[in-house]
C-alpha cells in the first residue's frame, strides 16, 4: 500500500481504499484535514510525503495468544506477552479526540479498526516494549492507556527494532489520566539509520487534579516525529521533557500542543537537543492557554547544542494566550559546546573526546536524571553513550 | 643545575595582538620561580603558552620540556606528561561532578602511567586529607564542578587538583588573588606539601605576599611580553618599593 494516494480524496475514495466501514466522523476528519504535507504547520520541519509515498507491505494484524512475561511486548502492532493480571485487550477505540490538528491522528485509527486497550489498575509500574521485525512494511497500531483515579502508574516505553531495513512505523496513544492521579511516562528510543521510521501521533488526557510526568529520550538515527496533544483540565498539570541526540542525517523531534482548558492548571515543558553529523532536530512546540482557563502557569524552554556545522536545530517553542491572569515564560537558546570548558577538561589529562562527552552529559543529564529508577537511568545513560561513540570514534 | 623547562625566543599572539615577544625562561628543576610584573604584561599568556590554550597562537621559538619540544603536544598530552596550571580564573562547569571530574581526571593519568585506576571508594579515601588540610567542606566535591563556588573555594579546588595530580611542573597563576588571610595559609599550606625538591613551580603574581608563604628561589620580572630581569629573592623588597618602572633590564 502507497499512503501518498489518499491525497485530495474523498470520504467514499478514502473509506473504499482502506476498507473501512462506518466511522463516518473519523472518514471526515481525516478527509478535511488530509494527508500532512510540508506545508501542515507541525510537519514543517519534516519530510513526511517522503516517508508516505512508498510501496508498503501490509500486516493483517491478527491476534496471538498472549505469554506471560514482566513486560508487555508488542511485536509489530500485536501484542505477543504481558504481565500475568494485566488487562491487555484487542478491541475497537472508545472515545476519540474530534477535535485533533493531525491528520495522521485520524488516519492511524482508520487503519486500525482495533486498538490495543492497556488498563493499569491501582498502583503500578508497566514496562511496554515495541519490537519491529518487517522490513518494506507500514506497521500501523494505536494504544489505548487508561489509569485509575487516585493512582500512581509508571510506564516505561522502550523500542527494538530487528535487522530490519525501509519500513513505517505509524502509532501512538489516546492516554486518559484519571483524575487525582499521576502517570509517569518514560519512553526511550533509540534508532539506526534505514531501519524504520516512525510518525507517532498522541492524545493525552489530562484529568482534573491529575498529573502527566512525560520523558522522552529520543535518540540516534533515522526519521521520526512525534506529535503529540496534551489537554489539561482544571488542576491538571504536565510536565514534558524531551531530550534530543542525534547523529548522522537524522531527523526527529516533537510537535506538541499542550492545551490548558481547566483553571489552575499547570505545564512545565522542557527540551534539550544534541545535534551532531548533518542531524537536524525539531522542538515545535505550542501551549496554548484557553479562556476557561484562569490563573494557569505555563513554562516552556528549549536549549540546543550543535556539535557539527552541519548540524541544524528547528525550535519553536510557542505561547498563545487568551488571558490575563497566568504566569507564563518561555526562551530558546542554541549554542556550541563551551571551549573555555572544554580546554579545562583538557589541561587536566582528559582527551577531547571524553573531554567533549562529559560536557555533552552535563547538558543532558538535568532531564536524565529525572528518570529516578536506576536500571532505567543507567539504561538511557548507556544508549545515550553509545550515540555518543557512533559519532565520536577515538 | 639540571634545567626541567626551557622557554626559548617565544613569540606568541592572542587574535591579532603580538603578546609574548621573545620570551627566554629557564626552569630549574626543584625550584620555586616567582613570575613578577604588571598588569597586561603577559604573565597569564606565558602560562597558556605553556600549557598548549587556543586561544594563543605561537609564532615563534620553542619550548622544551624534559628535552623534547612539547610547543606541538596537545594541551592533555602535557597534562599527562607533568605540566600542570592553576588558572587564574577556573572555569565553572555546571552538570559536571566535581568528584567524578577529579577522579576521571586522576584515573586519566593513572592510566598513562600504567597504574590501576581507583574506584570511587578508594578515591574517596584519597581525597581525605587533602580535603581538611585546604579547609575545604566534603561537600565542595560532591557540588558541579565550580559552579556558585567563591573565588576562593575555586582556588582551593584547583590546589586540590594540584595535590591528587602530583605534577612535576606547577604553574600558579595569581593563586593568592581573591584569597583571605586563611585561605591564603591553606593553600600555600597545600603548595608547600608538594615541595620536594624535585618538582618545579612557576608563581605568576604581581603581589609579594604569597611570596611570604612560599619562599621563592628565582624572581623574574616579565614586562611587555619579554622577562626583563632574573634575580634572587632579594629583588621582592626592592620592587615592593620601587615598582617595575625602576628596573634595569639585565
Ligand atoms: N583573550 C584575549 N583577547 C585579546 N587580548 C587579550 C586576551 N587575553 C589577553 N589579552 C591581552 O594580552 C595582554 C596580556 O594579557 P595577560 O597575559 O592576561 O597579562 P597579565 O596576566 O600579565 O596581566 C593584555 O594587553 C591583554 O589585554
Ligand atoms: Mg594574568
Amino acid at each position: 500500500m502507497n499512503l501518498i494516494t489518499l491525497k485530495n480524496k474523498s470520504t467514499q475514495e478514502v473509506a473504499s481504499a482502506l476498507n473501512v466501514e462506518g466511522r463516518e466522523l473519523l472518514l471526515e476528519k481525516f478527509a478535511s484535514l488530509g494527508l500532512p504535507h510540508k506545508m501542515t504547520e507541525e510537519y514543517h520541519y519534516f519530510d513526511v510525503e517522503k516517508l508516505l509515498n512508498v510501496d508498503y507491505k501490509t500486516l493483517d494484524y491478527l491476534p496471538k495468544s498472549i505469554e506471560e512475561s514482566d513486560k508487555i511486548e508488542i511485536v509489530d502492532g500485536v501484542v505477543t506477552k504481558a504481565p500475568k493480571g494485566m488487562r491487555v485487550h484487542f478491541e475497537p477505540a472508545g472515545i476519540l479526540d474530534m477535535d485533533h490538528f493531525d491528520g495522521l491522528y485520524y488516519l492511524g485509527h482508520l487503519l486500525s479498526p482495533r486498538t490495543i486497550k492497556i488498563e493499569i489498575d491501582g498502583d503500578s509500574e508497566v514496562e511496554i516494549l515495541h519490537r519491529f521485525t518487517q522490513s518494506n512494511t507500514l506497521i500501523n497500531y494505536r494504544i489505548v492507556l487508561a489509569n485509575q483515579a487516585n493512582r500512581h502508574t509508571l510506564v516505561y516505553e522502550n523500542f527494538e527494532a530487528d535487522n530490519i531495513e525501509n519500513s513505517l512505523v505509524l502509532y501512538g496513544y489516546d492516554m486518559h489520566i484519571a483524575k487525582d492521579s499521576t502517570l509517569r511516562l518514560v519512553r526511550l528510543q533509540t534508532m539506526k539509520d534505514k531501519q524504520y521510521s516512525m510518525v507517532a501521533s498522541h492524545k493525552i488526557n489530562v484529568a482534573k487534579n491529575a498529573n502527566a510526568i512525560l520523558k522522552n529520550f529520543d535518540f540516534g538515527g533515522d526519521q521520526a516525529l512525534q506529535v503529540l496533544k496534551v489537554e489539561l483540565a482544571e488542576r491538571a498539570h504536565v510536565d514534558a521533557g524531551h531530550l534530543l541526540y542525534l547523529n548522522d542525517d537524522s531527523k526527529r523531534g516533537t510537535a506538541s500542543q499542550i492545551i490548558h482548558r481547566g483553571e489552575h492548571s499547570t505545564s512545565k515543558q522542557i527540551a534539550k537537543n544534541i545535534l551532531d553529523a548533518q542531524a537536524r532536530g525539531i522542538f515545535d512546540a505550542l501551549i496554548r492557554v484557553e479562556h476557561s482557563a484562569k490563573f494557569t502557569k505555563a513554562e516552556q524552554n528549549a536549549k540546543s547544542i550543535l556539535l557539527h556545522k552541519k548540524a541544524y536545530m528547528a525550535s519553536k517553542p510557542q505561547l498563545e494566550i487568551y488571558i490575563d491572569e497566568l504566569e507564563a515564560s518561555h526562551g530558546s537558546t542554541t549554542g556550541q559546546l563551551d571551549e573555555k570548558q572544554l580546554f579545562y577538561l583538557q589541561s587536566r589529562g582528559i582527551s577531547y573526546i571524553e573531554a567533549r562527552k562529559i560536557l555533552v552529559i552535563a547538558f543532558a543529564n538535568t532531564l536524565i536524571e529525572e528518570v529516578k529508577d536506576t536500571r532505567h537511568q543507567d539504561r538511557i545513560k548507556a544508549a545515550f553513550e553509545a550515540v555518543f561513540y557512533a559519532s565520536n570514534k577515538g | 643545575m639540571s634545567t626541567v623547562m626551557k622557554i626559548e625566543n617565544i613569540e606568541a599572539k592572542i587574535g591579532e595582538k603580538k603578546i609574548l615577544k621573545g620570551l627566554n625562561l629557564e626552569l630549574e628543576a626543584g625550584k620555586v620561580h616567582a613570575i613578577m610584573g604588571p598588569n597586561g604584561a603577559g604573565k597569564s599568556t606565558l602560562s597558556k603558552t605553556i600549557v598548549g590554550h587556543y586561544d594563543v597562537e605561537v609564532t615563534g621559538g620553542d619550548i622544551t620540556y624534559k628535552g623534547k619540544s612539547i610547543i606541538d603536544m596537545d594541551p592533555e598530552e602535557r597534562a599527562l606528561e607533568g605540566i600542570f596550571l592553576s588558572f587564574q580564573h577556573p572555569v565553572e562547569i555546571p552538570g559536571v561532578n566535581n568528584a567524578y571530574f577529579l577522579r576521571t581526571a586522576l584515573n586519566a593519568k593513572r592510566k598513562h602511567e600504567g597504574k590501576e585506576e581507583l574506584n570511587a571508594a578508594e578515591f574517596l579515601r584519597l581525597m581525605k586529607g587533602h580535603l581538611e588540610m585546604l579547609g575545604m567542606k566534603s561537600d565542595m566535591i560532591s557540588r558541579s564542578l565550580n559552579e556558585g563556588f567563591s573565588g576562593g573555594e575555586k582556588k582551593r579546588n584547583e590546589i586540590l587538583q594540584m595535590l591528587i595530580l602530583e605534577p612535576e611542573v606547577i604553574i600558579l597563576d595569581e593563586i593568592d588573588s581573591g584569597l583571605d588571610i586563611d585561605a591564603l595559609r591553606q593553600v600555600s599550606e597545600g603548595i608547600n606539601k608538594m615541595k620536594d625538591g624535585k618538582r618545579t613551580f612557576l608563581v605568576i603574581t604581581h603581589y609579594s605576599r604569597i611570596l611570604d608563604y612560599i619562599e621563592p628561589d628565582y624572581i623574574h620580572v616579565l614586562k611587555d611580553g619579554e622577562v626583563i630581569k632574573t634575580a634572587g629573592p632579594e629583588l621582592v623588597p626592592y620592587l615592593e618599593e620601587h615598582g617595575y618602572d625602576g628596573i634595569k633590564e639585565d
